[in-house]
């Protein structure tokens, strides 16, 4: 304190003049800098019409690549440039932040069903209405309704995965046991899961990755049921079931997984796990990962199982489309885009690199079963045509805080540090008090 | 120092305070420009902001709502309901706030601590060079890869897990998806991880202790801990405020080891301020919500701040 | 001269003990070292291992077979190279900036007396305890309405003028005895020499300090430049990295590498700069 008020009573009369050599050389040091800078030009624009398309994972999801190299094909002069906006979560956190920012770009991709809900509200999505008078959107069977709100349709779904249950069928040869069927319920499931665990070679009847997805979201599955009704006593019966197949060790157990972050496709890929319930997009990891001699097994899926009284081949999935930035500068050729994209000819690029386009018809089912690498059973190709699919979260306003609510409960009923009952009790009250 | 005080008494007030004020200020300009338009005026932006309602978009948007983000996180309702226990048992802003305060008292000491001790060690030994590299390298190394390696590390049958078993004590729980366990392994990767770079900042001030004040304790006879404590720690004081007030800020402000090790479970064993911030704004998109909680953290580390900066005040005017 | 002296008194009054206290403070810093090296012992047989061998149980220390591999593996699915070139220009450019610019403020926080002066530092240190989660979004529409988006100058000027470099620099300031300036005021030098004759080359270990933090800081900053950068050829290393890790799969055995890799230059900084922290400095001055 002293010090500095004795720094006060200086002589100002000198100037820097003195310490020239120093500043002199940082600032030649920073000058050089700029220079750098200003070497680091924007770079020339392609020529012809470019589209920029808000994407994720843009190098390496084969599909992206398919559909880029099919759309430019069937539109000549124009180039499709993928922004690359993060992984994962990050995802959204950063269009959104680009979106307020004010940013130009014309299509961008929705990964989540709620993103749609989100980025309108804010103004971000242009309204199709004028568009869709005369799109034909028969082929997404009801599921583009996810993206219309309060009647006016904002986004065009391209991509739909629904759950399956996968198997290896080099393990069920080996036991002797029959394959896994297309119409099986729950129990029948939970049977074979436990014929099919060996401990002494250490193999798993079943495994179930730590989301909340691969326990409890089978409830939805009938369609009338969803996870934002309020009540939970329905995911009941798949908590116990679950917690009956880890107590016999018929699946590795929640907490190791947790935290060895063990992937689903490994834990298959290795050979020891029978079954697996997990999303489609998995088939063309699967494929491509055998085909790169990552991995060598023999495999097929089926319909997920079925509770009692909800028909064979129901499931649930989610959805990924695509809609217009309200500040895009060429919407009709957004347009053109995102229609052909959803559309039967982008469903065929989608479909040829084995993702599940949201545009199902017998055709499409075809060029699914017909890439290489599809197991070429008849199980399979029918399991590719599910009766019905339901959203695995409904859309609406309060549903991200009922997915927080829902996910904690559930890793706590998973970490066993709660009984199934008592979580979902806390599911009931916590979830009521916020709805009140 | 007599002198000086004439000088002062002197020039008292007038054009010189004015121009040794302008001297201060032709100091600070360099850097409190870039940080005014970059941080400043942002952070102001964000005190604003939460008195808004805003799920981004247009400045156009934003919806002047008072105090009621407030009265949202602090859910005021049910507390005058129910009482002050709702705020900490239930509300997400109570246990975030109980979470991140454990967490924060436990791991600040325990780290200077720690870092103190690997400096005392490290300050003139040989073959300290390597030490002190190796005691560094957790926090030169990527926060993903380190937060993957230790949950591993803190598996059910683990290599940490093997060697309490070996000591003989019975436990075998996955660290990261026990309720009680989970906060201690975010305390044990931050330690484990910031002991180095907060022994850095005390080897670099044991350098600028006078060696004359320790020769000439040694002289009146004091032996290695009395010199320790009487001259040594005292000469730290600068550095140790500079710690521990940083500390506690990066403690409450902890985040990734929390986002990719738990994810704030198991339930919400390990929310922390910031997680329960970051998916305020960026996964429910209440920008507004989200600033009033760091309004809050704000206050926090503004008063411990306060506290601290006026006893360094004392301690040098003494 | 005076060391050396000082140093054979002490080791007079009791070797044996000495001897003994220095074997515990060894086999201690060895157990310590391999406590704090043990993750990173696992990070490298996992960068040559397969990737579903990384997380397989029961686990293993040593690989079955080494995938060497990977080494190259990681240069040629990202452009790693581009990415450590953006990284190591950020890093250099904010070190520089924020060192210059933060220990001539720090000067005037520790030893100069003006009006605000205490307001101002607490406005410094308040801006360090807002999560930057809360006023990113502000600074983004900001920055992007200065035409900063996407280019590397933007994560130099966020970075560059952080309100922690100047308080580090303050408390360091603030151990140097005020005599010293005290004395080369008296013999005629402007503050502003005081700074750069007697401050700077005095504190050398404290810039050497903020050097490596603000380098190695920059150097593993995530979230800015995932905000903030978008364009392949403007990316860093941390962001990078995150490549690897995708939506429905991610190649951990790649990560392990790629951060391996990540970590040699901040190393050599690391090496490069501590041997400052030896080199005493605190004799030098105080008789005048």
């Amino acid at each position: 304190m002293e010090g500095a008020l004795d720094c006060e009573t200086d002589n100002i009369s000198r100037t820097m003049t003195e310490e020239e050599p120093f500043m002199k050389k940082m600032l030649s040091v920073l000058l050089a800098a700029m220079l750098m800078m200003s070497l680091l030009a924007v770079p020339a624009l392609a020529e012809g019409q470019v589209l920029t398309v808000v994407t994720w994972d843009t190098t390496t999801t084969p599909y992206l690549i398919a559909q880029k190299e099919a759309f430019e094909a069937s539109h000549p002069g124009v180039t499709i440039e993928y922004v690359d906006a993060g992984t994962g979560n990050e995802y959204e956190v950063k269009v959104n932040t680009l979106l307020s920012g004010g940013d130009t770009s014309d299509v961008i991709m929705l990964k989540e069903n709620d993103q749609v809900v989100k980025w309108q509200s804010q103004g971000f999505a242009a309204p199709l209405t004028d568009y869709i008078a005369d799109y034909d959107m028969s082929g997404f069977v009801g599921i583009e309704k996810n993206y219309a709100i309060d009647g006016v349709q904002y986004g065009i779904p391209f991509r739909s995965d629904f759950w399956v249950l996968f198997y290896n069928k080099d393990l069920f040869e080996a036991a002797g046991v029959d394959l896994p069927t297309n119409d099986m319920t729950w129990d029948q499931y939970a049977e074979l899961a436990k014929k099919m665990t060996d401990k002494e070679k250490d193999i798993y009847g079943t495994h179930y990755h730590t989301w909340l997805s691969t326990v409890a979201n089978w409830a939805v599955c009938d369609g009338k049921y969803t996870l934002a009704d309020g009540t939970y006593d329905n995911l009941l019966y798949f908590y116990k079931l679950y917690q009956d197949l880890e107590d016999y060790g018929a699946c590795m157990t929640y907490a190791d997984l947790k935290a060895s972050g063990l992937k689903y496709a490994a834990a298959f890929e290795n050979g020891n796990v029978a079954m697996l319930p997990m999303g489609y997009w998995l088939v063309s990891t699967l494929i491509n990962d055998i085909k790169a001699g990552n991995a060598s097994l023999n495999w097929g899926i089926v319909a997920v199982p079925h509770a009692d009284g909800v028909a064979a081949g129901s499931s649930f999935g989610n959805m990924t489309g695509a809609m217009i930035n309200a500040k895009s500068e060429q919407k009709d050729l957004a347009w053109e885009y995102i229609s052909w994209l959803g559309g039967p000819e982008g469903a065929k690029a989608t479909a040829s690199v084995g993702a599940r386009p949201a545009w199902v018809s017998e055709e499409i089912a075809d060029a699914m079963a017909a890439v290489d690498g599809f197991p070429a059973d008849d199980n399979s190709k029918a399991a590719l045509l599910p009766v019905s699919v339901a959203m695995e979260w409904p859309v609406g306003e309060k549903v991200p805080d009922i997915k927080t609510i829902v996910n904690e409960e559930h890793s706590l009923i998973m970490a066993r540090e709660v009984t199934p009952e008592e979580g979902i009790e806390e599911m009931n009250e916590r979830v009521a008090e916020l709805l009140k | 120092m007599s002198q000086a005080e004439v000088r002062k008494g002197r020039y008292k007030m007038g054009r010189l305070e004015k121009k040794n004020t302008l001297i201060a200020y032709s100091f600070l300009a360099p850097n409190f420009i870039g940080f005014a338009v970059f941080t400043l005026i942002p952070v102001i932006c964000a005190v604003a902001l939460s008195l808004f309602e805003w799920g981004g978009g247009d400045i156009s948007r934003l919806k002047f709502v008072g105090l009621d983000n407030y009265a949202t996180i602090f859910a005021a309702k049910k507390v005058a309901e129910k009482g002050i226990g709702y705020f900490f048992g239930r509300a997400d802003l109570g246990i975030a706030l109980k979470n991140t305060a454990f967490y924060t008292v436990v791991t600040v000491p325990l780290t200077i601590v720690c870092a103190l001790a690997l400096a005392m060690l490290l300050n003139k030994i040989r073959g300290a060079v390597f030490f002190r590299t190796v005691f560094f390298f957790p926090y030169v190394s990527s926060m993903v890869a380190i937060c993957v390696c230790w949950s591993f590390m803190l598996m059910r049958n683990g290599p940490v897990n093997q060697f309490i078993m070996a000591l003989g004590i019975d436990f075998n729980k996955g660290w990261t998806a026990d309720s009680t366990m989970a906060i201690w392994s975010i305390i044990l990767v931050s330690v484990w991880r910031n002991m180095g770079y907060y022994m850095v900042l005390y080897l670099a001030a044991l350098q600028g202790i006078p060696r004359e004040l320790t020769e000439a304790a040694t002289v009146d006879g004091a032996n290695k801990w009395q010199q320790f404590l009487h001259v040594t720690l005292p000469q730290l004081k600068p550095t140790t405020f500079f710690v521990s007030v940083m500390m506690v800020i990066s403690c409450f402000k902890i985040y990734d080891v929390v986002a990719i090790m738990t994810e704030g479970g198991p339930g919400r064993a390990t929310k922390m301020l910031v997680t329960y911030i970051y998916d305020e704004a960026f996964v429910k998109n209440r920008y507004g919500q989200a600033s009033a909680i760091s309004m809050v953290l704000l206050v926090i580390v503004l008063a411990i701040t306060i506290i601290q900066f006026s006893s360094e005040k004392k301690f040098s005017n003494d | 001269m005076e060391t050396s002296v000082h140093g054979r008194e002490i080791r007079k009054d009791n070797p044996v003990l000495r001897r003994i206290l220095r074997v515990i403070i060894w086999i201690l810093l060895i157990a310590l070292a391999v406590f704090t090296l043990i993750p990173f012992f696992w990070m490298i047989s996992s960068s040559l291992k397969l990737d579903r061998e990384v997380f397989a149980f029961p686990m293993r220390w040593i690989p079955e077979t080494y995938h060497w591999e990977n080494y190259s593996l990681i240069w040629e699915r990202v452009p790693l190279l581009t990415y450590f070139k953006n990284t190591a220009f950020i890093a250099v450019m904010v070190t520089l900036l924020q060192t210059l610019t933060s220990s001539f403020a720090a000067y005037a926080f520790a030893k100069l007396n003006f009006r605000g002066r205490d307001v101002l530092f607490l406005c410094y240190i308040g801006t360090i305890a807002v999560p930057w989660q809360a006023y990113m979004l502000p600074q983004f529409i900001m920055m992007r309405s200065m035409g900063l988006y996407d280019t590397l100058w933007a994560m130099v000027v966020l970075q560059a003028f952080s309100a922690f470099g100047v308080f580090l620099m303050r408390q360091f300031y603030r151990s140097i005895p005020t005599e010293l300036c005290e004395a080369a005021r008296l013999d005629g030098l402007s503050e502003y020499g005081i700074w750069a004759r007697i401050m700077l080359p005095l504190s050398k270990a404290a810039i050497a300090t903020l050097v490596i933090f603000t380098f190695v800081n920059t150097w593993n900053d995530y979230m800015g430049p995932m905000i903030y950068l978008t364009r392949d050829m403007n990316k860093t290393i941390q962001v990078g990295l995150r490549r690897f890790i995708q939506q429905y799969s991610s190649d951990y055995h790649l990560i392990m590498a790629a951060s391996l890799c990540s970590l040699v230059p901040v190393s050599v900084v690391f090496l490069c700069l501590q041997r400052y922290f030896i080199e005493g400095i605190a004799t030098s001055g105080l008789k005048g």
